[in-house]
């Protein structure tokens, strides 16, 4: 134990190592933000970067990054509309009602605040219940992934705004847009009309950057002349009694995070959607309606995909199975440096998992630093007029999306969804159900497809499945109950005086 | 720390004082296309090999992953830049078997090999607490229960669905193919217990092994393999395989067929100097794969057998949706 403190400590003792952790997480937070530049393009420029170097300065720096990455996708979210990195995507559904209702200063402040709770919650799991986390997160089968889509996609729900038939056009838009490319099982193309650009599908950040801020930005020219909102930044740091309001739902939000980061199939996007779910469907008296400015719909999904990053080490290191994309490309990176990552890394380097677990910690610290300071630079991004942000933000989306893949066929996806989106907007109907598709359409598809094809095609096994395995009949019961809890037969019974007077 | 900055003070000398190799070539900066996403075995050598290619050649060469499509963007976008060397395709075995799958009509024969560096060699994996001991106990259970027995893939043309193939055509068995993403998720299903058995290659799946958490029961090669030598050869039980093997998924870096003679040697000699450093000879041992070194006729004699012997596995399982005898693929 004391040679594993020892190892905790290593980073923070030594100062090109420190160094190394607040550089790599300042210029996380700026790459999270900027859209198309994301954490995993970095962290695999950062492989040959760091090619020559010692194992673990490759390691801070690139922890640093991943840190600062997935909370920097919040500040674009928050201010333009744009979320940064697919994890901030459900931080956009109240972040940016709030930058218009001029509290941009504050909504920073509070997702600053709980991503930092977020991810130091990731990481005392990945701490004390790694090896146990790894077992459970194994155990998720084909069909329990299914069913996860199932439960993000019923979110459709609470997206749709007025129009709950809007919602479900858009999500099966998303979806369809989701589908495009090659089919992952059968190497078959679905929708590619023959098209070679088609073959590798429609980049989902792509139809982000589209569907949420240039749609946003066209639709602002309508109102060109007014000025910018004016943000009100007297208060910035949270308060002490606004943190512990908000302390159980960020808790909340963390575990799932952390389990759901620790699943080999889904990330911190996936995360964060279900967590503002869960706020959404939870939380009884939010501060403002959900997505209209509620500080509730902030906090649950910035937790939820701090709380990711933690969750994503614990397969990777426990396995040498990755968590998500960056942790796969770290995998690659422990292998160049000569280290063998699989399930006897631990046993064999246990130097290494505390390392980065002190790394990690003190990455989340360098975070609540820089997080906290410039937000009154960065509020001015909201107060700039119309006129000249609407260019820089079309100008920053051509860039971000040409940057996913050095690919122009995205770009023009994008700004023809950009223009789609402007429509729909203009018709009413709500985008977020179309990001929803995207994201979930897809893994629903597989998913079902291979839960399936493990039981011959019988549809009665499967059913079958779904009930009598713990984790699939545990998914299966939240599954029903969230739809249940919203007819009025579940109303009812929810009032047993009434029923009694019946 | 120090040897960060001795290693940038030592690529800046070296940068100043190189010459440049034949009559100019190359000029400016080159860029280095990788077939796969970041993290893969083709990302993995491509970043280990190409700062020792940029000290031979005395430029950088920028890389960018572009994957999608079974490897046909990347390869299609390479041979769409000027035949001029400047863009580097660094690809896997695929484009071989775009062409029966009437994906592209773009292959190997479209470029030049300027090194093959890394040949891998597929396993038969079962979780460890299996009932089968040997490939003959799996075999058993496929024929007691036809299309029971789930095996994890890779996608109708993958690694997987080839050796899978292979036992179909010489065992004659059935089982249910449930299809992954790639080798990763196919074995943390595998230990999830999710699916029976999976073919993967030997880098994949080397450290699972290593740890106990799976069994081999069959390595796809014509004589034992040498990393697991207690493993029987898969010519033990079907020894009319023989004439495939060894068959696996192979590594290199390919340029436009049409690019200039000189360029092409200045680029060979470059990269097959970096291909035999021991830094990466090393990096591809522990990798798991095996490391070899072809170019030029030698190289294209060696994706050929690949394509051919592929190609007809694929068709004679059904899969293939162009025939390999309309592309003018020989038998194998």
């Amino acid at each position: 134990m004391p040679q594993a403190l020892e190892y905790f400590l290593m980073s923070w003792t030594d100062p090109s190592l420190l160094g190394l952790i607040a550089a790599g997480t300042f210029a996380g937070i700026y790459i999270g933000a900027l859209p198309g530049l994301s954490v995993t393009m970095a962290v695999s420029i950062l492989i040959s970067f760091t090619f020559t170097w010692d194992v673990n300065a490759a390691l801070a720096l690139m922890g640093g990054v991943f840190c600062g990455g997935v909370y920097g996708g919040s500040r674009s979210a928050i201010l333009l509309n744009i979320p940064g990195t697919p994890a901030a995507v459900a931080t956009a559904f109240d972040g940016y009602p709030l930058a218009k209702l001029g509290e941009a200063g504050k909504a920073i402040g509070v997702s600053t605040v709980v991503s930092v709770i977020g991810g130091y919650l990731g990481i005392l799991v990945l701490a004390i219940a790694a090896p146990m986390v790894s077992e459970v997160a194994l155990m998720f089968a084909p069909r329990d992934y299914l069913l996860l889509a199932i439960i993000g996609l019923l979110l459709v729900g609470s997206l749709s705004g007025d129009s709950l038939a809007k919602g479900l056009f858009a999500a099966a838009l998303g979806v369809i847009i989701g589908m495009v490319g090659l089919d992952p099982l059968t190497a078959e193309g679905r929708f590619t009309f023959g098209l070679v650009p088609l073959l590798n599908g429609i980049s989902y950040v792509a139809a982000m950057i589209g569907f949420f801020g240039v749609a946003e930005a066209l639709f602002q020219i309508r109102q060109l002349g007014t000025a910018g909102v004016k943000q009100d930044v007297s208060r910035i740091l949270p308060a002490w009694r606004t943190v512990f309001r908000f302390l159980p739902l960020s808790i909340r939000s963390s575990v799932i995070g952390v389990i759901i980061g620790a699943l080999p199939g889904t990330g911190g996007d996936i995360a964060a959607l279900i967590a503002y779910d869960q706020a959404k469907r939870t939380v009884t008296n939010p501060s403002r309606p959900f997505g209209q400015g509620a500080y509730e719909g902030l906090v649950a999904p910035e937790s939820a995909n701090n709380a990711a990053v933690g969750g994503t080490y614990i397969p990777m290191l426990t396995l040498g199975i990755p968590g998500d994309a960056v942790t796969a490309i770290m995998i690659g990176a422990l292998f160049i440096h000569g280290l063998k990552p699989g399930p006897l890394l631990m046993v064999e380097t246990p130097h290494l998992f505390w390392f980065i677990v002190g790394g990690l910690v003190l990455a989340n610290s360098f975070l609540l630093v820089f997080g906290l300071t410039g937000i009154r630079l960065f509020t001015r991004v909201a107060e700039c007029p119309r006129g000249i942000l609407i260019p820089i933000i079309i100008l920053l989306s051509i860039i971000g999306t040409y940057s996913i893949q050095n690919s122009m066929v995205d770009v023009y996806w994008m700004l023809a969804f950009g223009i789609l989106g402007y429509f729909l907007k203009v018709y009413r109907f709500e985008l977020g159900p179309i990001i929803l598709g995207v994201i979930l359409g897809p893994l629903m598809d597989v998913s079902f497809r291979r839960a399936i094809l493990s039981q011959e095609g019988s549809t009665l096994g499967l059913l079958s499945d779904l009930v009598s395995h713990p984790i699939s009949a545990a998914l299966t019961a939240a599954a029903v109950l969230l739809v249940l809890n919203q007819t009025p037969l579940w109303r009812r019974l929810r009032r047993p005086g009434r029923v009694a007077a019946l | 720390m120090r040897r960060l900055i001795a290693g940038v003070v030592a690529g800046i000398i070296g940068m100043a004082t190189l010459p440049a190799a034949a009559d100019g070539f190359p000029a400016r900066d080159l860029q280095g296309i990788i077939m796969w996403g970041p993290g893969g075995t083709t990302d993995k050598l491509a970043r280990v090999l190409t700062p020792i290619v940029e000290e031979k050649l005395g430029r950088k060469v920028v890389l960018v992953n572009k994957a999608g499509g079974s490897g046909a963007i990347s390869a299609q976008y390479v041979h769409a830049r000027p035949a001029d060397g400047y863009t580097i395709l660094y690809g896997s075995e695929s484009p071989q078997i775009h062409g029966v799958l009437g994906l592209s009509n773009i292959s190997y024969k479209d470029f030049v090999a300027l090194a093959i560096f890394a040949d891998t060699t597929p396993t038969v994996l079962v979780r460890n607490d299996a009932p089968w001991k040997s490939l003959a106990d799996l075999v058993a259970a496929m024929k007691a229960e036809p299309g029971k027995i789930r095996m994890g893939s890779t996608g109708p043309a993958g690694t997987a669905a080839i050796v899978g193939t292979m036992l179909k055509m010489s065992a004659g068995v059935t089982y249910a193919d449930v299809p992954f993403e790639g080798e990763g998720p196919t074995l943390t299903a595998l230990q999830g217990g999710h699916i029976d058995f999976t073919p993967v290659t030997y880098p994949a799946a080397s450290e699972l092994i290593r740890s106990g958490k799976v069994r081999v029961l069959t390595v796809v090669h014509p004589t034992p393999y040498a990393p697991l030598p207690d493993v029987p050869p898969v010519v033990a039980d079907y020894p009319e395989l023989a004439k495939y093997l060894p068959w696996g998924p192979f590594q290199g870096v390919f340029v436009r067929r049409d690019t200039p003679p000189d360029v092409v040697g200045a680029l060979t000699a470059a990269y097959r100097a970096a291909a035999a450093d021991p830094r990466f000879v090393g990096f591809v041992k522990d990798l798991g794969a095996t490391h070899i070194l072809v170019s030029g006729a030698e190289a294209d004699a060696l994706v050929t057998r690949w394509q051919s012997i592929t190609s007809w596995l694929l068709d004679a399982a059904g899969a293939a949706k162009v025939s390999p005898a309309s592309l003018g693929i020989p038998r194998p």
